[in-house]
């Protein structure tokens, strides 16, 4: 690690800060000039219980006040408590179920480019075979199936189909905490974007392969493992990697609707439960944490790239 | 006299003649619409997309059920004469639905790609042409926002707003869909302004208004359409989205993302109450993105031959 990649990871990182504090200041004080809050909901029979809590969370007073405390919280690393399960920190909160997500999301990566760069090499390099038209037929259905979609179907092949053949239950194993529980969220939720990585491995492999280096390397009579893998894709990977931070930003986004579908405990059915509950303070928190999770995606993609193309230094 | 076709004489019959005969003329368009014809799966997106369009309209007039009747026989029941797709768990025809749920995306997807290339239309142009700090604010507005999940923030605004109606979903998504638009043509334009025939246009007084729309605009037609057709399914998918997670359009209004939720409750015993939604959601993504495809190949420069 240079001196240069510090100076960028710095960079990177306080443009992150940034963001993330331009967008949860943007949110804090749209949401503020909102009529009704978490409270009316709950149809409190004492108005000067409610007067209390509306007390006790600072509601009272104007929004610049609020919005320069919430800050000041913000800048020690709180972002204050929940209002609508009281006594709760929202930063341990968070960070918990951020690392559920970030657990699903690195596997469904993991799917991801496992399958989408090998398909792709092998489609490449067996062109116009059978395997080839299977995984392009494939690629060009998948690219068009949203996640909940592929959720349902691997639910009814996985779960329903094989623990009612076993006489198990049948929902039994959706959910988390267990690690058998993952592979079928995951897939999930990898599937699409598998198909956009294998378009793109396969489109610049076999660019690649046509070049004259990869002739001479076969003329040359290595091994075809290593033409392959040595010559031909290293070069083929760069068109893929520029795709993986928008990618991820995807992958993150599709994690809501599939935590929401397998219930599991991560930032996006949290974001999602406390909206409908209108607990906007968790609301602000779960979207900074969502800021903060791309940006850092993102950099450690970023981050991969010199690894593969020297030419690029940070 | 030209004596062979393979001969290399000059065709002396024309020059007789005042008028120039030239080659069979085609413009841009119509080269365009050579190649596209030409691509088959471009013509399958193509054909269904118009199934899609022709389903969306005669189900304003008519669909074989009201769309919100329930209990038209037994809840659950499968696939039957009367009900080509079934019942679903309150006895409504799925198919009636699925023809008022494509209403509901073609709207959402014309609608949302019409709304958000207008916006990213004209601040691409304003900040390409202008640049200075017309182009940094807006080159801000879009650094910020492309970092950020764009589900994350439609659903904040849905929610937050509280208005379930179409407009506030097409609105809703727009926002987060006009930046790739502004992106695209803010690129065009930087580089456009500097070609010869907008120098030329300038040196003879054109104003700048007229710069943008009748000589700019036209020739970043090819990319924008392109763009704007990738669009179209990408809203269809997050009203989807939307509805499945319960903040799409209200109740009873149909929408294939609050079927196919509605049929995951089912999905051990009932399965096509989710499968045909699912399927029909595909299918339109998948006829969408063929057209796509094949529009870009058309109208790309780059690929020509």
């Amino acid at each position: 690690m240079t001196r240069g990649t510090l100076i960028y990871i710095g960079q990177r990182l306080l443009l992150i800060t940034l963001t993330a504090l331009i967008v949860s200041s943007i949110v804090f004080i749209g949401v503020h000039q909102l009529p009704g809050n978490a409270f009316l909901s709950e149809r409190s029979p004492n108005p000067s219980a409610e007067q209390v809590l509306v007390h006790h969370y600072g509601l009272d007073r104007p929004w610049p006040v609020q919005y320069v405390s919430w800050l000041t919280g913000v800048l020690h690393g709180d972002l204050g408590e929940s209002l609508v399960n009281r006594g709760v920190k929202i930063t341990p909160l968070v960070l918990r179920e951020a690392r559920v997500s970030a657990t699903l999301g690195f596997w469904a990566m993991v799917f991801t480019i496992t399958l989408g760069m090998s398909l792709g090499i092998l489609a490449a390099v067996k062109q116009n075979t059978l395997l080839d038209y299977v995984a392009s037929f494939c690629a060009v259905i998948g690219y068009s199936m949203p996640s909940f979609v592929t959720a349902t179907f691997l639910v009814l092949l996985t779960v329903t189909g094989f623990f009612a053949w076993s006489g198990g239950l049948v929902y039994e194993n959706i959910g988390w905490g267990k690690p058998e529980q993952i592979p079928v969220p995951a897939i999930s939720l990898g599937l699409l974007p598998s198909a956009i990585i294998f378009r793109l491995t396969r489109a610049s492999m076999l660019e690649v392969i046509r070049q004259d280096y990869v002739r001479t390397a076969w003329a040359k009579g290595l091994r075809s493992r290593i033409v392959i893998i040595r010559h031909a894709l290293r070069n083929a990977l760069i068109p893929v990697i520029t795709i993986l931070g928008p990618i991820t930003t995807g992958v993150i986004t599709g994690s809501i609707v599939i935590e929401y579908i397998f219930g599991i405990p991560g930032l996006g059915k949290e974001f999602i439960n406390s909206i409908a509950n209108r607990d906007y303070n968790v609301v602000i928190g779960v979207f900074t944490f969502y800021a903060i999770l791309v940006g850092i995606a993102n950099l450690l993609v970023d981050l991969v790239y010199p690894i593969l193309d020297p030419r690029i230094r940070y | 006299m030209a004596t062979s076709p393979s001969s290399f004489e000059p065709d002396t019959t024309f020059v007789a003649t005042d008028t120039y005969e030239v080659g069979e003329q085609m413009s841009m368009w119509q080269d365009a619409w050579r190649r596209l014809r030409r691509n088959r799966l471009a013509l399958v997106g193509m054909a269904i997309v118009t199934i899609l369009i022709l389903t969306a309209i005669i189900s304003a007039f008519w669909t074989p059920y009201p769309v919100w009747i329930q209990s038209l026989g037994p809840t659950y029941q499968g696939p039957t004469a009367k009900h080509l797709f079934g019942l679903d768990d309150s006895g409504r025809d799925i198919l009636s639905r699925l023809m008022g749920g494509a209403q509901v995306s073609m709207i959402v997807g014309v609608g949302t790609a019409t709304l958000s290339s207008i916006i990213g239309i004209v601040l691409g142009l304003l900040a390409g042409f202008y640049r200075g700090w017309v182009d940094a604010v807006v080159s801000l507005l879009i650094n910020i926002f492309y970092g950020l999940p764009d589900l994350l923030i439609v659903l904040l605004i849905v929610a937050v707003t509280q208005q379930r109606g179409l407009q506030n979903i097409i609105l809703a998504i727009s926002l987060t869909a006009w930046l790739g638009m502004a992106r695209l043509v803010r690129g065009q334009t930087l580089s456009l302004r500097e070609r010869e025939f907008v120098e030329a246009a300038r040196s003879v007084g054109t104003r700048d208004v007229h710069l943008l729309i009748r000589h700019i605009f036209p020739n970043a037609l090819g990319p924008i359409i392109v763009q704007a057709t990738f669009v179209i399914p990408a809203a269809i998918l997050f009203e989807a989205f939307l509805s499945y997670l319960g903040f799409g359009v209200k109740p009873p209004t149909p929408s294939w993302g609050a079927m196919a939720s509605e049929g995951y409750r089912s999905l051990q015993f009932a399965p096509h109450i989710i499968l045909i939604p699912a399927a029909a959601l595909c299918l339109t993504l998948m006829a969408f993105n063929f057209m796509g495809d094949g529009l870009r190949d058309a109208l790309d420069p780059r690929m020509r031959r």
